[in-house]
Parts: C-alpha cells; structure tokens; sequence
C-alpha cells in the first residue's frame, strides 16, 4: 500500500530510523545465538540416563578405626538396606553414574599394546547392580553370585573378573562390524574378560565427556573403608525413606561417618548445574533484551506520532480511516524491524561464527535466525501497536488548530 | 556556569521523565549486564599472588607411556601430575630454596568433644614450604620445619573454618587432635585465606575453598593417605598393597618450586633433565625428555582456568551493552529533537554553540551518571543471583571490587557521553531561524 510515504517518511528521520534498526539487528544476533546455546543446554540435561534415577538414593559411608571390617560390614548393611519396606533392591557401587567423579579405564579387542584402546567407565558391583540401577539387559545374562568376590586392598590379590557387561555404545565401540556377546576384551596388563551381558543404555559418570554412554559393570566388591550404595525404592517411596536409611545405617554401626545420603537426582542436578546457570543467565538476558527492545520501539514510535500530529490531523481530515493510520506506523514500524532483521541476520552469523571458532560451539541451526526474525517482528508488531492505537486516536479537528 | 548547566538539565530531565527514565534504565541493564559478566571473568582470571606469581613455578616432567603422549590432543604436554617416586626425589634432590608436594585427601577427624560424632574432612597432604611458599596467612602460630617434615611428626594446620568448628575460634596452637587415630599437634590457625583462582591446585577444581586441614605429606605411607583428587595412570600395573600404589607410575600429586631469578629456573631445568635420563637409565622415563615449568599466571592459562562459559557471557554482555547504546542514542536523539525549539530559542538569544552541547552534555552525563549507579545495584543484584545458582563456590568469585566498580561507572559515563554526543551536537547544528519559524 503506502510504501512510497512510509518510506519518505522515514528518510527524513536517517539516525533514528538507522540506529533503531542497529539496535534491533544486533538484538537478533544476541537472541538468537543464546537461544541456541539455551537449546544445547537443555538437550544435554534432558538425554535420557537409562536408569531409574527418579529412584535412586545414594550412600557414602567410611569406616573408621583399625579394627573395621569391612566386608561384615558392607554384607550387614546390604542385608538391612534390602529388607527395608519400601526398598526394591540396592547394591554396593566403587562410582555414581553421572556424579562427576569415578575412574575410567581403557579396553582393547586385541591383545596388543600398540592397538589405541576404548576408554570406558568401570563400574565394580554386584549383581543387584542393574536391577537397583534399573537398566535394561537386553542380550546375555546378568552375573551370578559366585562372581561377586570382595577385594580387600593389601589382604587379597586383585583378580581381573571372567565376566563382564558392557553397553550397547561400548559394545559398538569395541566391536563394531561383530556381535560383542561372548567375545573377549583385554584389559591394560593384556588379561581377558568375557562379555556375558548387553545393557540397552546407561549413562556413565562425567556428563561433559563425549564417552558417556561407554560403560562397564565388572562383578566384584571393594571392600575399602570408603563404600558406597545405590539404593532403588519403589516409586514415590524415595523421600520418605531417605531419613529412615540415614537413621538405620547410623545405628547399625556408630563406629563410622555416614559422608553423604543424597538422592541421585539431587548428584545429577550438580553436575548439570554450571549448564543451568548458562542456560537461566542466557533466558534472563534474552527477556531483558526484548523488554529494551519493546520499551525503546514504544518510545520511537510515540516520539514519531506526537511530531505528527499534525499531520495525521490532516490526513483524517482528508479522509483517511483510523485503521489507515494504525496501518501507516505498523507499516513503518515493519519497515524499520525487517531492516533491523535483514542486517541482524549477517551480524547473527558473525556472532555464531566467533562462538563456533573461539569456543567449539557447533554450528548455528539456520532455523533459529529465521525463527529470530518472526519473534522479533510479533514483539515489534506488538509494541509499535500502542502508539499507532493513539496516533489514530487523533480527531480531524486538530488539523485545523494551531499549534 | 556549572550550576546554571545543572538546572537546566534537570528541567531537561523533568520535561521528558519518559524518555530520560527510559535512557537511565537502558544504561543501568546494560552496565549492569555487561558488569556482571566481566566482574566474574575478572576474578576468574586475575592474578591470586601478584607479589610473587613469577618465582612460583608449577613443575612437570614427563614420565608418560612410551607408546602414548599423556594428552593425545595435545601430544607436547607432560603430564599433570607427579607420581609418588619422583615427586619424593624431586623434593629431597631439586636445587630449589622452596618446593612443594602435594594432594588432596579426606580424613575423620575426632573432635575434642568425645560426645560428637567424629566427621570427615578436606584435607592437604603437603610439606611444610607451602605455607611460606604461597605467603599463607595465619591466626595462630604458623606452619611447621623441614626438621618435622623429615622426620614425619604427626603435627597440623588448621583451615579457620575447621578451628572455628571445633575450639570455637580460640587459639589451638599446641593441642592435640585426632585425626584418622592418630594423635596430632596443631602448630597453627590459617586466618581466612581464599585465593582465587585457587591457583596451588587448580586441577581439583579451581574455584574452591582450601582445605580444612593441611598435613604433613611424609605421613602418606604411614597413613596410607590415598588421593581424594585426580590422580591418572597409563601403565597396568597390579597393585594390592599400598606399597605397590607407592611405586605405582600413577601419577597424582602436584608439584611446586619458588625460584626467584631466571638463572634458578635454568638451573632447576637442567635438574629435571638430568634426573629424567638417571631414570632412564632404570628403565623408566622412556619419551623423549620433556619436562617444564610453568609460572602461576602461565599455568593458569595452560589449565584452561577460565571457564569458557563465562568467556562467551562477557562477549554476549557486551553486546548487549551495545543494543542497549544504540537505544539511548536513538531515545536521547528524539529527546534533543524535541527541545531544539528551546534550543534554538537560546542561541538566538546569544549562547554559542559549545555552550549548548556543554549544556546537553550535563544533562547526558547525569542520566549516564544515574544509569551507572542502578547499574552497579543491578550488578550486585544480579552477581548475588548467579552465586545463589551455584553450590560450593566461594563468595570470593562474586565480589565487586574497585576496579570493576570504578569501571561500571566511568563505562555508564562513557556510554551516556557517547550516546549523547552526536544528539547533543546534532540538535545545536540546526539553525535557529529555521527551527523557530518551523514554530
């Protein structure tokens, strides 16, 4: 319609209409690039464990004293924690999937040392792991009792275990054009296991570590004077248990410090916490922005309308309806966004391009400018409406008055 | 003069409260924004001892896989960390006025009141050069002698955390306390010490608090005080007794020399060269000799402490800051639009050109002025927030210091100056006739 005005309009006011747009272009570099990051975010904290961690309650305990012994102890307090009303199974654990911390080795097909090995995390437990965990074996079997031997640092001699589970990733890793189950894996010292078992899918213990879902179940307790306990409840039996296996774990034996009782989800959620402050810091930002962007479109657009008043005064007067002059600054505020856009879309991947060079950010999804492009133009639409409703507010009359 | 400008201003502001509100608050969330974000970038990466970060030197030498590099990315790099074996030789060989060993570790201690319930804590298992060495400040008495270290006396240093807890901040110097069942002497009280970054041992997080207790690192065989930290190995080697981990090639204890002048570093170097080919020799040490010091601040760098993150926040920040520039140019020029029949009207009565841009420019300066101020209450606020996001930080990490406030408030000024600038200029370029026939 009324381009050829609008836009005379428009030039008649360069700076403004310059920096407005300015401002909306580098808006959309800033919204769009931290959406993205947000969404990264969000995907990594939202990956599914494959464990029942909702579930899951966690122990630390250490012994104290010369005279702790420790494998009574780690069998008592199984004993009590698996008889517990409420407690579907638990399990002693040497590390906690997804906390953070745990040890790691590597596990070749070949008995060669000069063959790169596949770096996996080391779970050592029993075989009430994977019910208590409660991941899902989808070939081969879980271990049998008699596997499970204790190992007493500086008693007993470490044994590399017969059998092993690994997860599908891992299996894929190890052997990837073969079926893993029944093959043999060497260990650092070239000693051999045996794959009995495949879980489907389970996460291991360092969420930033691109090997996450590498994973080993060994059979084996470490009877240290550190151990911990993974504990499954039955469904929303959780927080009404976790003081009562505080309270029971500390008075079955008072000779030791109970380090931590924690929900598993409660271990996940620190481990994600620095990826939750960025995605929280990024969302505040992009709402302030808006907020700015909106506020100084509503200023401009007031200022624009209250030195024409005059001339809308005459424009009504000459016949134009209220919906032409609503029409007239929503169309010269479109005019001055999509401006802002066009350049914002260049700026946008400037900015993605440093984030994807200085930081190893992968590249910039092309939906989300365009996405950027359609919110920014809504939030324009809408802020530029308030003024434009007042300006056609404006009577005829005025038009005849003097100013 | 000054305060005719200052009058002025004020009718300035007064006349269009709207606008000048919006200019202030455009100003404040970007200052505040931007501060936010280089205050932790700041704190993440500035110097925790300046008075001596270039004679503390982190050491490393390369006892890595013969197969292998210890960082496949990275394959230039020794390792980390130090096994037991060579930092023990190191320590007792090493040309070096000061040096240091070290790990994490936790232990239980017994607190003097039998009637509680013993606990466990962080602990440093170091020599006691560390507290010299790193100018550690303390409450109460101070660290102990080589004399103590070499014969592996059972004595400690509290963090003023852990004498708080336990003596209720009296001095303990001299007391006893047992620890992992064995009876200690405390010889001194840190007084509140939080460097960050947590520059001794940045590799076990360097954002955190010290240890609550520092211990004698000789007592690691007797304790068979295992690594709470990192520790990494490369070759498979069977270990059952705590002996066997001793001559382990795991490697997991951090190392330290104080060497004031460069002839000292070079001397040290040629140190660890020498004793790298004695271990070749017995057969271990077989990469190519590879060993290094790095300074505090070199290190800093190499651990990558700063965290990307915030590097990419402080960027982002500050182009936030600039969307929030270009508003306040784009506001301030509609205002001085809007005045520039007053405008006019002045120079037509007489006042030169310079006067009315010093005129608008008291006027951008107050409201930068105002922007800067809510933008530092902005910046505590929003600081406050993020450190409420995240457990087991020190508060250290978050606080504003000078330079960073008096950067918000020369950045707002700044800002405000730039931002009005061209608007104030512009509006007086205009010739009065023209703008008062306009009327």
């Amino acid at each position: 319609m009324e381009f050829g005005p609008v836009i005379r309009a428009l030039r008649h006011h360069k700076t403004g209409t310059l920096l407005a747009a300015l401002q909306i272009a580098v808006s959309l570099a800033i919204i769009v690039n931290a959406s993205f990051i947000i969404k990264q975010r969000a995907d990594k904290i939202s990956r599914p464990t494959g464990m029942d961690t909702d579930n899951i309650i966690v122990v630390s305990i250490r012994g104290v004293g010369e005279n702790y012994d420790t494998v009574a102890n780690i069998t008592a307090d199984l004993n009590l924690l698996r008889n517990l009303p409420g407690v579907v199974d638990a399990a002693p654990i040497n590390q906690v999937p997804l906390s953070g911390s745990g040890s790691s080795t590597g596990l070749r097909t070949i008995a060669d040392e000069n063959v790169q090995a596949i770096s996996t995390a080391r779970y050592q437990t029993d075989e009430h792991s994977m019910n208590t965990l409660g991941v899902n074996l989808i070939r081969g079997r879980n271990f049998y009792p008699e596997e499970i031997e204790p190992f007493i640092p500086g008693k007993t001699e470490r044994k590399t275990p017969a059998v092993i589970v690994v997860t599908q990733a891992l299996a894929d890793s190890l052997y990837p054009d073969d079926d893993a189950l029944g093959k043999p894996v060497y260990w650092g010292d070239m000693s051999s296991s045996t794959i009995v078992g495949i879980i489907d899918h389970m996460q291991g213990s360092w969420v930033s570590w691109d090997g996450l879902d590498r994973n080993m179940i060994h059979p084996g307790i470490q009877a240290d004077t550190f151990v911990r306990y993974i504990i499954r409840t039955e469904p929303g039996e959780r927080d009404r248990l976790l003081p009562i296996i505080e309270e029971r774990l500390t008075e079955r034996n008072r000779q030791r410090v109970l380090r931590y009782i924690r929900t598993h989800e409660e271990l996940i959620q620190r481990s994600y916490e620095l990826d939750r402050v960025m995605a929280r810091v990024l969302l505040i930002i992009i709402s302030l922005l808006i907020a700015i962007t909106a506020l100084v479109i509503v200023g401009l657009a007031s200022y624009f309308v209250s030195q024409r008043t005059r001339q809308i005064g005459t424009r009504r007067a000459l016949g134009a309806t209220r919906a032409d002059i609503i029409r007239y600054f929503l169309l010269e505020n479109w005019l001055i966004t999509t401006l802002g856009a066009v350049a914002g879309c260049v700026l946008t991947v400037l900015v993605a391009y440093w984030l994807e060079t200085s930081f190893e950010l992968p590249r910039l999804d092309w939906r989300y400018p365009v996405a950027g492009v359609v919110v920014l133009w809504i939030i324009s639409q809408a802020a530029a409406w308030v003024p434009a409703w007042r300006a056609a507010q404006i009577p005829p009359a005025i038009a005849t008055r003097n100013v | 003069m000054m305060t005719y400008y200052l009058q002025n201003a004020l009718r300035g502001i007064k006349r269009s409260p709207g606008l000048s509100l919006l200019v202030v608050a455009a100003i404040a969330i970007g200052i505040g924004v931007s501060i936010t974000m280089l205050t932790v970038y700041h704190l993440m990466s500035s110097n925790p001892v300046p008075e001596k970060s270039e004679q503390l030197f982190r050491v490393q030498v390369d006892s890595w896989d013969p197969l292998r590099p210890f960082d496949d990315d990275r394959p230039e790099r020794a390792p980390h960390q130090m096994t037991w074996r060579d930092a023990m030789a190191i320590l007792e060989q090493a040309p070096a006025p000061r040096q240091v060993a070290m790990f994490e570790a936790l232990v239980i201690i017994q607190p003097p009141d039998a009637q509680q319930l013993p606990f466990e804590a962080t602990t440093r298992m170091a020599n006691g050069d560390f507290f010299p060495m790193f100018n550690v400040p303390f409450l109460y008495g101070g660290g102990w002698s080589r004399h103590e270290d070499e014969a592996a006396t059972q004595v400690a240093v509290l963090s003023r955390t852990l004498n708080d807890k336990l003596y209720g901040g009296d001095n303990s110097v001299g007391k006893k306390l047992v620890i992992n069942d064995r009876v200690f002497t405390i010889t001194g009280v840190m007084n509140s010490w939080s460097p960050v970054p947590r520059f001794y041992d940045v590799i076990n997080s360097p954002f955190q608090e010290v240890s609550e207790i520092f211990l004698p690192v000789a007592l690691t065989p007797g304790m068979e005080m295992r690594s709470a930290g990192s520790d990494w190995g490369w070759k498979a080697e069977r270990i059952n007794t705590f002996e066997d981990w001793l001559a382990s090639e795991s490697a997991w204890l951090q190392f330290w020399a104080e060497l004031p002048t460069s002839a000292d570093q070079r001397t040290y170097l040629s140190f660890l060269d020498a004793y790298a080919n004695e271990q070749k020799l017995l057969g271990r040490f077989q990469r190519p000799i590879n060993n290094h010091i790095h300074d505090v601040m070199a290190w800093m760098a190499y651990m990558e402490v700063v965290e990307e993150d915030v590097a990419v926040l402080v960027g982002l920040g500050f182009l936030f800051l600039l969307v929030c520039l270009l508003s306040s140019v784009a506001l301030l020029l509609t205002k001085f639009n809007g005045m520039s029949a007053e405008m006019s009207l002045r120079r037509a009565l007489g006042a030169t050109r310079m006067q009315i841009v010093g005129q608008n420019l008291t006027e951008v300066s107050i409201i930068g002025l105002t922007g800067g101020v809510f933008g530092l209450l902005f910046t505590m606020l929003s600081l406050y927030g993020i450190k409420s996001m995240i457990s087991r930080v020190p508060d250290a990490l978050f606080r504003l210091d000078g330079t960073m406030i008096a950067a918000a408030i020369g950045l707002s000024v700044l800002a405000a100056v730039l931002a009005g600038l061209y608007p104030a200029i512009r509006a007086c370029t205009l010739t009065p006739a023209q703008q008062l026939k306009t009327q």
